[in-house]
């Protein structure tokens, strides 16, 4: 019976969600073969000016690892003040919560998109929007590896007289390192995906260059970057997977 | 031998009255677990509390270092006493000798201990509780890459690096082969010998019978004997 109810639920939830989206298969019949005749023209792909390329790739390079970085740090004493084994002021506790919860709930995208209109355009816009999100993500993740630790060194030091945040700083957050820092990894390796789109609302990177061709319906070089993008992710992956291994 | 004198002049630190418990009693989840426990142990003596489990011998000595909630007295000379628990409670990643600066944490400030500045007089001090134990010669190994008996013994040093008039010891040697068993027992008793109140709970009777000055049984949170 409950089942039933349940399996009503997600049907009735799924017919809410196709009345809202409306899918329409003729528009989409009518759509492919425009699609295939750029997708046509898009070859061969259009690699003209490497130098623009390279400095835009570099950016979204750049925003994804410094945003990254910017967040770790950041993330550093939330996650502390969000763990409840070790945080110090067990009052701060659901505040920081709540706040890592509305860090992580906005999208870099739109982080990016308020602060470009905050700092200007540029990567800069980029990397902050980037860095807010993640703090978001890193410090959950980093506070629930330092909730799921082994805690008997930590009641050690404490009852060697250790203080909580002591007790965090050197025995918890060494233990958990391969946790923590494969967090980071796992967020840089996302970054440098979610930072191929920034550009698109003017927040530096390939976006902004991908922006321009899909403006222009260069779909060469659409192609072009694409093929780009996804070779950063495939080595940003690559990277990421071989230290985290080593960190283990 | 100037080193062994340092680290017994340690242990001599709290000489006094060494652990005295009165009416000690433990309730947990509204369940009497400890009830009017008393006991005492003198400098220089090595106390074995017997008992199954659950008889809350645990409990007791966690209630005497003061890591659970408790009514009663507990006096052990004006210092907190070392605890050196049943699995050895070492961080796995951080090397011998940093586990036995964690003894020392209480004495160090956040900024210094956070980013690994540890005082020269506590690196001299870890070192010389390392080679108490045995183990200089493992300083910089990872915790666990060390043997059980060895971390075992990190352990004590750890406790040792306290510098507490009691030692109190949770089944030290309930994961030990019989040989590390004797290792660790015997130092503990080494260390008595040195000035150390030290407390062991135990459930081997014959072990407690070769190593303790005195036995003392639990049963239902209760002392018997």
């Amino acid at each position: 019976m409950r089942r039933g109810l349940g399996w009503l639920a997600l049907a009735a939830f799924l017919a809410w969600c196709t009345w809202i989206v409306s899918p329409d298969l003729g528009r989409l019949a009518a759509g492919l073969p425009r699609l295939a005749r750029w997708l046509a023209g898009a070859f061969p792909p259009d690699f003209s000016g490497p130098g623009d390329l390279a400095r835009r790739a570099s950016e979204t390079v750049a925003i994804a690892t410094l945003g990254t970085a910017a967040a770790a740090i950041a993330a550093l004493p939330l996650a502390v003040l969000g763990a409840r084994p070790v945080a110090p002021w067990p009052v701060l506790y659901h505040p920081v919560r709540a706040l890592l919860d509305t860090l992580r709930g906005v999208d870099g995208f739109v982080f990016a998109l308020i602060l470009v209109a905050a700092v200007g355009l540029g990567p800069f816009a980029g990397m902050l929007g980037v860095a807010l999100h993640s703090t978001g993500s890193i410090a959950k993740l980093w506070s629930e590896a330092l909730e799921a630790a082994e805690l008997s060194p930590v009641e050690a030091a404490l009852s060697a007289g250790a203080s909580r945040a002591q007790a965090a700083a050197v025995v918890l957050l060494p233990e958990t390192l391969p946790q923590t820092a494969s967090a980071v990894l796992y967020v840089w390796e996302f970054n440098i995906r979610a930072s191929t789109v920034l550009g698109v609302v003017g927040a530096g990177g390939l976006g902004q260059e991908l922006k321009n061709a899909v403006d222009l319906l260069d779909f060469a070089r659409v192609l072009a970057i694409l093929i780009i993008i996804v070779a950063m992710v495939l080595v940003a992956d690559r990277l990421s997977g071989a230290l985290r291994r080593a960190l283990l | 031998m100037r080193r062994q004198e340092r680290v017994d002049g340690l242990a001599r630190h709290g000489l006094g009255e060494g652990l005295v418990v009165e009416g000690l009693s433990v309730s947990l989840g509204g369940r009497a677990v400890l009830s009017g426990v008393a006991l005492s142990v003198a400098p220089g003596e090595v106390l074995a509390i017997e008992g199954e489990s659950g008889a809350g011998k645990t409990t007791l000595l966690r209630a005497a270092a003061g890591l659970v909630p408790h009514s009663g007295r507990v006096r052990s000379g004006g210092a907190r006493p070392a605890m050196v628990f049943q699995h050895h409670a070492l961080a796995r990643r951080l090397s011998a000798r940093d586990n036995v600066l964690v003894g020392a944490l209480g004495r160090i400030g956040f900024l210094r201990s956070a980013l690994r500045l540890w005082p020269s007089g506590e690196l001299a001090l870890a070192a010389e509780c390392l080679g108490r134990v045995g183990l200089s010669a493992m300083a910089g190994r990872r915790a666990d890459t060390l043997s059980g008996g060895q971390r075992q013994r990190v352990a004590i040093a750890r406790a040792l690096m306290q510098r507490a008039p009691v030692l109190l010891a949770d089944e030290p040697v309930a994961s030990l082969d019989p040989a590390n068993a004797a290792a660790v027992l015997g130092l503990l008793r080494d260390l008595a010998r040195g000035g150390l109140a030290v407390v062991v709970s135990l459930h081997q009777p014959e072990l407690a019978h070769r190593h303790a000055d005195r036995r003392l049984r639990l049963e239902d949170g209760r002392v018997v004997a």
